[in-house]
């Protein structure tokens, strides 16, 4: 599995394979949308199997067992399987398009941002200068798709759901905001990959242990995206035991799977976003990539290539466990009522973040005026010039050609 | 830009074909059997009553313009940040001057490779643009916080708003918890029921 920087792929299909025109840039893109197409299956696939195994260690049961063998590691792919052959229902009284969009608009909506999430330092479809903006903006986009889908199911339970659901993602969104510009104040760039970049070299260099602020704001943040992603205990548009099943009623077989898939898709884009505004992005948490030199100035491109393949592990890794813990806090906590969800977020996360936001941004002032340094450690910049300086070989001819291997190489 | 705008449609093509390619496998091998109780809407097994498009509470709606006029504000929080960021790290004395440099070409959206070590931002007249950037953000965050502040106060941040519910509460914040024994046939009802 390989990502990489847009213009790189671009640049090799029109430098070795002499693609005239723009098709150099579409074919990267397309190589870019299916690798990214992959990765978005597969985490839904695995979350699914993980939540109903922690379920159950949670609640003292075993969970799925036998399908696929020994941990039940098939199940997804057999619950798949049966989705498939369910009938399609669309009640009489529903308006058919807007039932039948509504999946479409939240599958895309969480599928596109990860279109500027990087996997690893450089390995994403798009690296835009205002990554950071441009996911979270994407990712709010998946309310419009829910609220389709209630208030066209012409179901009174799916129109509160969806209600809900409307009201809940707009009040959430704001603390997330907020909190997410936390350490961006700290940071100064929108740019993902340069927030992973300066986030390099051991833990202590992680935006969340920059100054107290980032620390606290990595909690609020946690709390709104868990959620802006309507998991317990804020899943008050499902509300099993109160709405029937929310918004998702009358929806039935696979495109009632969809939802789901939009759900643990998002669920790991924001534990992605999570790792690279506050837990230090592809970064081990000691500084081993830099001992051993991996991606010192004159490295080989195999070695950075290997250091970047670690990288994307690391990555991989925190953002899982940031979907564990949701997992876990939801077969931990109990659900609030829909007017607690809403006062927690009015009246305690609302303040709680604009004053993170103040201090953060009083922080770097105070510390500059008083003794020459606007932090207590490095700033972070001084980091991505080093990584950036170590990251030019790729551009060599040599590395291409690694770049080529590796795409071979990819599913 | 157009890699953005263009990479977006392409997602967007993908994400729609990873959901319509299973809808047409599915819809080769699933029944399709039509009954009136299938096509029904589902209310706990009893015959629907009335349409659900129906009139809507509308505390909705203030929390959708308080969503506005917040998120509108958070919108601009973004760029602000980023330079103010910048800005906080060239008043470090601390950061080499290849680094201040390249920090300044970000600040003054100049291309990479433009400006010379020497020509970047010295560290006070960073802390000065530090300082003005602080007094942006008080009286543009001050505004919006004083609209927060009002609304607060007026009440419509409060979910249930019934106003016998709240007479209520206040009554009950304002007794004394006296302990009062309840006469005997009231206690009795309230056993029965």
């Amino acid at each position: 599995m390989m990502l990489l920087a847009a213009h790189n792929l671009s640049e090799f299909f029109r430098e070795t394979c002499r693609f005239p025109g723009f098709w150099p840039e579409v074919l990267a893109a397309v190589v870019h949308a299916v690798l990214v197409a992959a990765f978005f299956g597969l985490p839904a696939g695995v979350f699914i199997w993980a939540e109903r195994k922690i379920a159950g260690r949670i609640q003292d049961r075993l969970g799925p067992t036998r399908t696929g063998g020994r941990f039940g590691w098939l199940q997804s792919l057999a619950d798949g399987i049966k989705l498939l052959q369910k009938e399609d229902l669309i009640p009489g009284d529903a308006n058919a398009p807007l039932f039948r969009l509504a999946p479409y608009l939240v599958v895309v909506a969480s599928f596109s941002a990860y279109m500027v999430l990087p996997f690893s330092d450089g390995w994403v479809a798009v690296a835009s200068k205002v990554g950071v903006f441009l996911i979270l903006a994407l990712m709010s986009l998946e309310v419009l798709g829910v609220i389709i889908a209630g208030y066209s199911s012409g179901s009174k339970w799916a129109l509160f759901g969806a209600m809900r659901e409307a009201a809940q993602m707009v009040s959430y969104e704001i603390p997330m905001a907020i909190c997410a510009v936390v350490p961006i104040v700290a940071a100064g760039t929108l740019d993902m990959v340069e927030l992973g970049r300066m986030q390099t070299g051991g833990f202590w260099n992680w935006l969340i242990f920059h100054d107290p602020f980032t620390f606290l704001a990595f909690f609020c943040y946690f709390v709104c995206a868990t959620a802006s992603c309507k998991r317990a205990p804020f899943d008050l548009a499902e509300a099993e035991s109160e709405l029937v099943a929310g918004f998702l009623t009358e929806y039935s077989g696979m495109r009632w799977s969809f939802f789901f898939l939009a759900e643990y898709a998002s669920m790991f884009a924001v534990g992605g976003i999570a790792t690279y505004l506050f837990l230090g992005g592809w970064d081990i948490g000691l500084p081993i990539i830099e001992a051993l030199g991996l991606k010192a100035p004159g490295a080989s491109s195999a070695s950075i290539y290997l250091a970047n393949l670690i990288g994307m592990f690391v990555f991989l890794a925190k953002a899982t466990t940031v979907v564990f813990v949701q997992i876990w806090v939801r077969w931990t906590l109990p659900r609030l009522r829909i007017d607690q969800v809403m006062t927690t977020c009015l009246k305690y996360l609302v303040p709680i973040s604009c004053f993170l936001f103040l201090g953060a941004a009083l922080w770097p002032l105070a510390m500059a005026a008083g003794g020459g340094r606007s932090h207590w450690g490095d700033p972070p910049a001084v980091r991505r010039l080093d990584s950036a300086s170590a990251v030019q070989p790729v551009q060599t001819p040599l590395a291409l050609d690694e770049q080529e291997g590796a795409g071979r190489r990819s599913p | 830009m157009p890699d953005v705008v263009g990479h977006l449609l392409l997602f967007a093509l993908t994400g729609s074909l990873m959901l319509l390619i299973p809808l047409l496998i599915g819809k080769l091998i699933r029944p399709s059997v039509r009954s009136p109780e299938k096509d029904a809407i589902y209310e706990c097994g009893e015959p629907t009553i009335g349409s659900s498009f129906i009139q809507f509470d509308l505390r909705f709606y203030t929390v959708a313009l308080l969503f506005i006029v917040f998120d509108v504000e958070v919108a601009f929080f973004f760029p602000w940040a980023a330079v103010y960021g910048t800005a906080g790290q060239l008043a470090d004395q601390r950061v080499p001057p290849a680094v201040a440099a390249q920090l300044t070409e970000q600040l003054a959206s100049l291309p990479a490779g433009t400006l010379k070590p020497d020509q970047a931002i010295d560290p006070q007249t960073a802390l000065a643009l530090l300082k003005t950037g602080l007094v942006d953000i008080l009286v543009f965050f001050g505004v919006l916080l004083v609209g927060f502040a009002y609304v607060w106060k007026r009440g419509d941040l409060d979910w249930v708003r019934s106003l016998a519910r709240q007479t209520e509460h206040r009554q009950h914040l304002a007794r004394t918890p006296t302990v009062v024994p309840p006469p005997e046939a009231t206690r009795q009802e309230s056993t029965v029921a």
